[in-house]
């Protein structure tokens, strides 16, 4: 059925990207203009981009016959199709205004950025997983706990422009229509949790992986997975004793999502780097 | 009485004219407010006299016997508050005749207020001319003319849209703490006196869910009272700071002449809630809550002026109606003070 669709790929998720960014400008205008913030649209836009991006990663992975997670482009993309889904489970059940803003303007630029730089979408020989299920839920699972990390940061964002608004006694624009920063704080906290929750299943199926063929996963990658674990770790041990609150917790968050996201070029370069060396094995995912 | 009419002054500062760092040095306590009025009314220069005395504005109206009474009166209000006559003389002004009038007319109907429109100036107008006439300060001209003021209050509100579209503290105050807790059912209001703006602000908190309200006030009555008729529950004023870290939302209204909130008392309290915020209202003048408490994490500190600025931010939508406003003002203005001069020629006759 898939191969019926006369779209490649690329074509699919430029189309999912092209969506969130106009999602996003659409809900900037709208502010801008001081009309009412268009939710029921803007969730009806990130669907619609989710859609293409969804059809784009399923072509892909019929193409190479697995979970589309070999290089740079295909990762992020899966970033921001994790950081999406979320959304459409955060949104309606916590009402938090926004977010489909937010997202959506994240969203149009990881995936737009990744769009513009070819060579992060180079070929990769198929079956890299080996054939091996528990390591693509590991990859999978990881990539899911960045998407998770992904909507902190988002929220986090979303905190510091309030609480900015707040100090400074702003009271129009985008203020007026952000939730309330212990709602976001709040929120950031439980999403955080969750994403080492997710991160921590993840890097157990690794290492089963890993004690049994340490030689197949390259030192860098594991010592910077293990870094981003371990920084995440400490801020939620960190927030759950109140040391580590508010304004610091957010941006924590975010420095350690762009510490996470900076670390998969120099992560994937490792990978293709061993690939490269053992062309014969079967690669190892993230 | 002519050479009276030509005598006919107020001197003020308000919040056009004053910051609130100002206007909390130049407060009077309602005492003194009335020992100024008849400190002046006994002076032999002064016929009649009128003391106005809110948060947001000081105003000594008058009628004198010669027009060079200026400096007496300056001097006599800063012998009363305490400040520099260099200080009174930046921060305040000084309208005759005519202008008294249009003036007078402007702040009863709310044009002259920091949250243009309100209707509580009107109020508090009225109280000042009740004591004063009890007083027996006023006479002819200045009974003539708050009487007149609140009717062109009533017909400038009447006739035009001025107070369509306004925003009181407690709507601004109930902004702001959904901006900062999101569902207020859960959030604890702690009242520092039993100020009426306080009190108002409680009761819009109260309609939008918040169902914890405690009273704290000098006079454990008025506290008991206050905390009856809002369905909360009453404190000693000096149990407050113990029981600080308790609360999320405190509105200061008290009429203390110091601080009663300093920042090692909300940092104290913070260290044991430390991911819950803050909110402080400060209605006081002067001020009852350091202001640089503000500067701490997780708290937000908002006084008369910044709720005033922010109430004030869909003024342009109402421009126009003050235009108009103003202008039916003027009317009555010049209405009124032909009637005076009427009354001047008909009696040197």
């Amino acid at each position: 059925m898939l191969e019926d669709i006369a779209l490649t790929a690329r074509e699919a998720i430029g189309i999912g990207s092209a969506i969130y960014l106009s999602a996003f400008l659409f809900g900037v205008l709208a502010i801008v203009l001081r009309k009412s913030y268009p939710r029921a649209a803007m969730f009806a836009l990130l669907a619609g981009g989710f859609i293409f991006q969804t059809l784009g990663l399923n072509l892909r992975g019929a193409e190479i016959k697995g979970c589309p997670l070999g290089n740079l482009f295909e990762i992020s993309q899966f970033i921001v199709w994790s950081l999406v889904l979320l959304y459409f489970i955060i949104g309606p059940a916590f009402r938090l205004r926004l977010l489909g803003l937010f997202t959506a303007g994240l969203a149009g630029l990881l995936a737009g950025i990744t769009l513009l730089i070819p060579a992060w979408d180079h070929a990769y020989p198929p079956g890299i997983f080996g054939g091996n299920p528990w390591i693509e839920l590991h990859a999978a699972l990881a990539i899911f706990s960045y998407g998770i990390f992904a909507i902190v940061a988002v929220v986090s964002v979303m905190f510091l422009i309030q609480q900015h608004g707040l100090k400074k006694k702003q009271f129009k624009g985008v203020y007026q229509y952000l939730p309330s920063v212990q709602q976001l704080d709040l929120m950031a906290k439980r999403l955080l949790i969750t994403g080492v929750l997710v991160l921590s299943a993840a890097l157990i199926f690794g290492a089963i992986f890993w004690i049994n063929h340490p030689d197949r996963v390259p030192v860098f990658k594991l010592s910077a997975t293990c870094l981003v674990w371990v920084g995440y770790l400490t801020v939620v041990v960190l927030r759950i004793q109140k040391k580590l609150v508010t304004r610091r917790h957010a941006m924590a968050s975010i420095g350690l999502f762009l510490f996470a996201l900076a670390s998969l070029w120099p992560v994937q370069s490792a990978r293709d780097s061993v690939s490269i060396d053992e062309p014969s094995a079967p690669q190892v995912s993230e | 009485m002519s050479e009276v009419l030509q005598s006919l002054f107020v001197l003020g500062s308000t919040h056009h004219e004053a910051p609130l760092e100002v206007r909390e040095r130049m407060a009077l306590t309602p005492t003194d407010a009335a020992a100024l009025q008849r400190e002046l009314h006994a002076l032999d220069d002064i016929r009649e006299c009128l003391v106005v005395n809110t948060c947001n504005r000081l105003e000594v109206y008058g009628l004198a016997n010669s027009p060079d009474v200026e400096s007496t009166i300056r001097d006599q209000l800063c012998a009363r508050n305490g400040v520099t006559r260099d200080l009174l003389d930046a921060h305040s002004f000084w309208h005759t005749n005519l202008d008294v009038l249009q003036h007078a007319f402007e702040v009863s109907s709310g044009l002259d207020s920091q949250m243009v429109g309100e209707t509580d100036i009107l109020g508090q107008m009225k109280n000042a001319y009740a004591e004063a006439r009890s007083a027996k300060c006023t006479g002819i001209v200045l009974n003539r003319l708050f009487e007149k003021s609140f009717q062109a209050a009533k017909s400038a509100r009447t006739q035009t849209g001025i107070t369509r579209g306004e925003v009181s503290i407690g709507n601004v105050a109930v902004n702001l703490a959904n901006r900062i807790f999101g569902h207020l059912r859960d959030s604890r209001v702690l009242l520092l006196g039993s100020g009426d703006v306080a009190e108002k602000t409680a009761q819009s908190l109260q309609s939008r869910g918040v169902a914890d309200i405690t009273v704290a006030s000098r006079t454990y009555e008025n506290a008991h009272t206050l905390a009856h008729s809002l369905g909360g529950a009453a404190i000693e004023l000096s149990d407050f700071a113990a029981q600080l870290k308790r609360f999320d939302i405190v509105i200061s209204s008290t009429a203390a002449p110091s601080l009663l909130l300093d920042r090692d008392m909300i940092a104290t309290a913070l260290k044991q809630r430390p991911d819950r915020p803050f909110f402080l209202i400060d209605v006081a003048l002067p001020r009852d809550i350091d202001p640089t408490v503000d500067t701490l994490e997780n708290v937000y500190l908002y006084n008369l002026d910044d709720l005033s600025a922010i109430a004030n931010e869909n003024l342009e939508l109402r421009k126009a109606e003050i235009e108009r406003a103003r202008t039916i003002l003027k009317g009555h203005a010049w209405n009124l003070w032909l009637q005076l001069r009427r009354r001047t020629m008909m009696a040197s006759r």
